[in-house]
């Protein structure tokens, strides 16, 4: 559960004041896949940014299942990101000297509750679940972006993190791999009752959502429920 | 930081290595490699100078100890006495007298000055290795009158005229020939060149050697005088030892370790040769460290956007620090090897092929203390310039470093 009160982001360039984010207030419940939308400059990334704790807000509070975290120091807040959180980013950001299976892996190989075994049969089972198994051992230039972009997910979730974070994650894919991609998400909320929080601006995307939030200017404008998807 | 966390430092250093870009890697290994050449290598060569020149004044010139007449005395008198007293010695090899007039040397149109020595041909085996250095002829005997030996660049070459030479010579004398010395006393004589030897120290190849016995018809004071005995010493004992033996029983003549005399007549050449090689030393550190850090410094700059997505996902800054910190190791560590094989091939040819002068002959005189000393120092270097900019980088906050 994620709780968002009165959330401000206020950016200063020189006497300019760039308000991103200006008083968003929401509940997220477990497992639910929620959709941000907004035109760009609506504030949706900066959004998802306090939320993976990429980025501290100017104001207002989060708090994710019980933990305020503006209490939390930097080093807290890497473990928090490392065993609670998974985030996928638009242009797929991969390590590029480590093959798929490093790239996969490497979250899970700093976590002290894993061994060697369990990391291995995460990232293989991760990776066969993706499609990618018999890729493992190519760099992420051998892939093609559709191909990237699911070894961003399975990195997001051999840690299998309590909620997943997606940045626009078809921004640089074509609809077939855009497809591929939303449907790895569908599946992935639905066998493992993840909570998804994912930005984006195409319109056929809320198709996938249980819920909808729409921002303008840094404000929430709308939040609705997807009857068409959410059957919890 | 624990295991998990260096073990995930040094996969994402070594894959870094192993699949960024390979010249610059190799560059930068060739870098280090050559600082360490360059710390090491010219403080080796005058170590090896150094070394070469105290070897040659003690095989040539002072041995171990020397005696010397004691101060307001122009000979070590009672030489004979003296010799027995100092051979009993314990420690002692040999002891042997030298005593040297000036004189003229003359052959055909030739006329050289020159420095006449007398030794005892034997004992001075056992001191000096000059009875190994005949390039032609023989060594002198201890009952030899009317022979000499002489070294090569005295003898000369008959193929170089006189204004061609570069240090005067006889000419071109070979083993046979009879030359005729003029002493500073006034007493001439003939002698046939019994040997020519090289030992490439100069002051010892430009004099000529007789026996005592024949010195000693020359000039009456030979007989049981020296102008100075070198003392050899055996192994396992020390000069200082000998030196303190010889004073506590009774030698009163004037006793100096070849260390004392060094000291006094190459003590400036060893602190200039000491400052050269600070010096070196610390340009081969300033250069290592600035091009280590420009190069760490232009990985981690680049890095910055993946640096941030490490962060993003969990990685916590100190892995991200060690990571950059271990390539450096690593490129240090290869660095140093190769700069240690490349000293070691140069040290190897200059043992073949030693740097000769006429005064000298130097090869790399290099120990294991002073790779060891030079290899941490390098590394100590590596390691500053490595996680300086690692460290920096690596604090930057999650958005800056990912919007570079």
């Amino acid at each position: 559960m994620i709780a968002i009160t009165d959330l401000q982001k206020i950016y200063r360039m020189g006497t300019v004041e760039v308000r991103a984010l200006d008083g968003v207030t929401m509940e997220i419940p477990k497992g639910e896949f929620l959709g941000i939308m907004g035109a760009s400059g609506s504030g949706k990334t900066t959004l998802l940014h306090m939320l993976g704790l990429l980025d501290l807000p100017t104001s207002g509070r989060i708090v994710i299942d019980g933990t305020d975290i503006a209490g939390l120091t930097d080093y807290e807040k890497t473990m928090f990101r490392l065993y609670k959180l998974g985030y996928v980013f638009q242009d797929y950001a991969l390590v590029p000297d480590l093959t798929v299976l490093e790239n996969v892996s490497l979250p899970a190989m700093l976590r002290k509750d894993r061994t060697e075994e369990q990391i291995q049969k995460d990232s293989f089972g991760i990776l066969q679940k993706i499609g990618l198994y018999d890729r493992r051992d190519h760099l992420p230039r051998e892939l093609s972006g559709g191909q990237q972009q699911r070894v961003s997910i399975a990195r997001a979730m051999v840690n299998k993190p309590d909620i997943l974070f997606a940045d626009e994650p078809c921004a640089n894919l074509d609809s077939e791999n855009s497809r591929m991609v939303l449907d790895l998400f569908k599946e992935i909320n639905e066998d493992f009752d993840q909570t998804i929080v994912m930005v984006s601006h195409e319109d056929w995307h809320k198709d996938y959502f249980h819920r909808i939030v729409r921002l303008k200017d840094g404000k929430v404008v709308s939040d609705g429920i997807n009857h068409q998807n959410d059957h919890r | 930081m624990g295991k998990k966390e260096l073990k995930v430092a040094f996969l994402l250093a070594l894959r870094s290595l192993q699949r960024g870009s390979r010249s610059s890697v190799l560059l930068t290994i060739l870098i280090i490699g050559m600082c360490f050449t360059n710390m090491i290598f010219l403080p080796g060569l005058f170590n090896g100078i150094g070394q070469s020149i105290t070897k040659q004044v003690v095989d040539y010139e002072i041995g171990n100890v020397l005696v010397s007449p004691k101060t307001g005395d122009q000979y070590v008198n009672d030489l004979e006495a003296t010799l027995d007293l100092i051979n009993g010695m314990p420690g002692v090899e040999r002891a042997t007298p030298h005593f040297s007039k000036g004189a003229t040397l003359k052959y055909r149109q030739r006329v050289l000055g020159v420095s006449v020595r007398a030794i005892k041909p034997n004992d001075e085996k056992l001191v000096s290795p000059l009875y190994t250095k005949m390039i032609a002829g023989s060594y002198l005997g201890d009952a030899d009158t009317g022979e000499v030996i002489i070294g090569k660049p005295v003898a000369g070459d008959a193929s170089v005229k006189a204004e061609d030479e570069f240090q005067s010579s006889l000419g071109g004398v070979r083993v046979g020939d009879s030359i005729t010395i003029e002493y500073g006393n006034g007493y001439t004589k003939d002698y046939r060149v019994k040997g020519i030897y090289y030992t490439g120290w100069s002051q010892a190849d430009s004099a000529v050697y007789v026996s005592y016995t024949d010195m000693a018809l020359v000039d009456p004071k030979a007989v049981d005088n020296a102008d100075y005995i070198t003392v050899t010493t055996k192994p396992g004992y020390s000069e200082k030892f000998v030196k303190d033996e010889l004073q506590q029983y009774g030698v009163s003549q004037k006793v100096q370790t070849t260390a004392d005399l060094l000291a006094k007549s190459m003590g400036r050449a060893l602190q200039s040769f000491a400052i050269i090689n600070m010096v070196s030393l610390i340009v081969g550190i300033i250069i290592t460290t600035v091009v280590l850090f420009i190069v760490i410094t232009i990985k981690t700059i680049n890095s910055r956007r993946q640096i941030g997505i490490l962060k993003a996902i969990g990685v916590d800054q100190e892995v991200i620090m060690h990571n950059y910190g271990f390539q450096v190791i690593i490129m240090a560590v290869l660095g140093i090897l190769f700069g240690l094989v490349l000293t070691l091939l140069m040290a190897a040819y200059l043992a073949v092929h030693p740097i000769v002068t006429p005064e000298w002959s130097a090869t790399l005189y290099l120990t294991p203390w002073d790779l060891i000393l030079n290899s941490l120092i390098l590394f100590a270097a590596s390691l500053v310039a490595g996680y300086v900019p690692a460290y920096q980088v690596s604090r930057e906050d999650i958005q800056s470093a990912m919007r570079a």
